[in-house]
């Protein structure tokens, strides 16, 4: 009865904003010009604001104020423009989550946490940024946005299970309301037509290990930066740490114990230049 | 009653009877409160690595974010008003870690050693422990009596003794 009502809302749920998926569709397109970014951003108000305060936030470390949309994409550049208008057309769908014992923003933060975790972890070990995967970072808990509605009630039913077989609390959800949150933003993702590799990503950010005869390394780097901020505590839930370690993830990026600790310190730093992301609504 | 908000790699001491300093969503951090009952001076630190040996540099700037760096500045800071060590009272909370099949996830593990190790030679007591296991902990000090609390999502609020 849950499960139906939790489809239900997935049915329910706005559409992504046009301007946000028109941008994810320029990223494949080799040819796209900053016109085309424009264009496509200067008829959404919402996300138009909002990029202009993203683009001053000390993040991008821009030295002048930016005043027009146009002015900020030439500022930016590509990449940057696109995480700015992603951050401004996600941000939406987190504000008024509630549930995992959460405060308001508090997923919010946990998801810009991870997008910025994500960055510095491409960065490191393949030695380039990449917008596409930034997108899927902010948004791999929007499955928590509707399941939050429905695990607070079954918090403790959840944790004993927890607790008593020693499983994640994932698994324990999957068990108790018939669907995790993971499994749920997929089913959101397929509502928005998101391509494959992004939805595959957010189906599998706990359990990489599983995604079936493929190889995402998007997924991957989603679940360690992921790790990194919940051990870290940001936009820590009543979930907890009650998620599964994965040690392939050391072998197949040949990652050290410290460099995943210097990554840690990097976000943190990061994420307290990039304030003006957590304001936006 | 005021509350005065620790973020993490950060600490804040006081001897305001009127204030409660509280640490919010430890994972792996660790919180660590002291108190001297008789000059009424209490601090609280949240601090995120165990050595500080990884970013010498970082350290200097906010000696907060290891445990290494972090808990001297902690005591220290309250000596300035008046502490003395032999007084001082000192609880822990934090250190959880995810459910782990090797120890690359272990920060918490990790955590937890090195500040063992840190009191125990400095002949430092810990009066009160809650450390370890995979849950989300919140931490409160209050200046006025020294009492420690702990708020997590399965057991409630209750004093850290």
């Amino acid at each position: 009865m849950i499960y139906d009502e939790i489809l239900k809302s997935v049915k329910n749920i706005p559409a992504f904003p046009a301007a946000a998926l028109k941008v994810m569709s320029l990223i494949d397109d080799p040819d796209f010009s900053i016109a085309d970014v424009v264009d496509v951003i200067k008829y959404d108000q919402a996300i138009a604001a909002n990029i202009l305060r993203i683009c001053n936030s000390a993040y991008f470390g821009l030295s002048h104020k930016v005043e027009t949309v146009r002015d900020a994409v030439m500022r930016l550049g590509q990449q940057n423009v696109i995480r700015a208008v992603e951050a401004a057309g996600v941000s939406k769908f987190y504000k008024k989550a509630k549930g995992y014992g959460l405060d308001a923003n508090k997923l919010w933060e946990h998801s810009v946490g991870v997008a910025l975790m994500s960055q510095i972890l491409s960065k490191r070990i393949f030695n380039c940024e990449d917008a596409r995967l930034y997108t899927t970072a902010l948004l791999h808990d929007i499955g928590k946005v509707i399941m939050g509605e429905f695990v607070d009630e079954s918090f403790m039913k959840i944790y004993d299970i927890v607790s008593s077989k020693g499983i994640s609390f994932l698994e324990a959800e999957g068990e108790v309301i018939g669907i995790d949150h993971a499994e749920l933003g997929g089913k959101i993702a397929s509502q928005w037509n998101f391509p494959a590799d992004m939805r595959e990503a957010i189906v599998y950010h706990h359990r990489p290990d599983l995604i079936p005869n493929g190889d995402n390394n998007n997924a991957w780097l989603i679940y360690l930066a992921d790790q990194a901020c919940i051990m870290m505590g940001i936009g820590l839930g009543n979930d907890g740490l009650a998620y599964r370690g994965l040690s392939e993830a050391i072998v197949r990026f040949k990652f050290r114990q410290r460099d995943f600790e210097e990554c840690i310190m990097m976000m943190l730093g990061d994420l307290e230049r990039a304030k003006e992301l957590l304001g936006i609504v | 009653m005021s509350e005065i908000v620790i973020g993490i790699s950060d600490l804040k001491v006081s001897n305001n009877t009127n204030d409660i300093l509280v640490t919010y969503a430890l994972g792996s951090c660790i919180g660590v409160t002291v108190y001297d009952p008789v000059a009424k001076v209490g601090g609280l630190l949240h601090f995120m690595l165990p050595d500080s040996s990884l970013d010498p540099q970082k350290a200097g700037e906010n000696p907060a974010m290891f445990a290494d760096t972090g808990i001297p500045l902690l005591f220290k800071s309250c000596y300035k008003f008046g502490a003395d060590k032999k007084r001082m009272i000192v609880r822990v909370a934090g250190g959880a870690s995810i459910l782990d099949d090797s120890n690359f996830f272990r920060i918490g593990q990790k955590n937890i050693t090195a500040m063992k190790k840190l009191f125990w030679k400095n002949n430092v007591l810990i009066e009160g422990e809650d450390t370890g296991s995979n849950c989300n902990r919140t931490v409160y000090i209050h200046i006025s009596t020294g009492k420690v609390f702990l708020k997590t999502a399965h057991n409630g609020m209750r004093e850290l003794i």
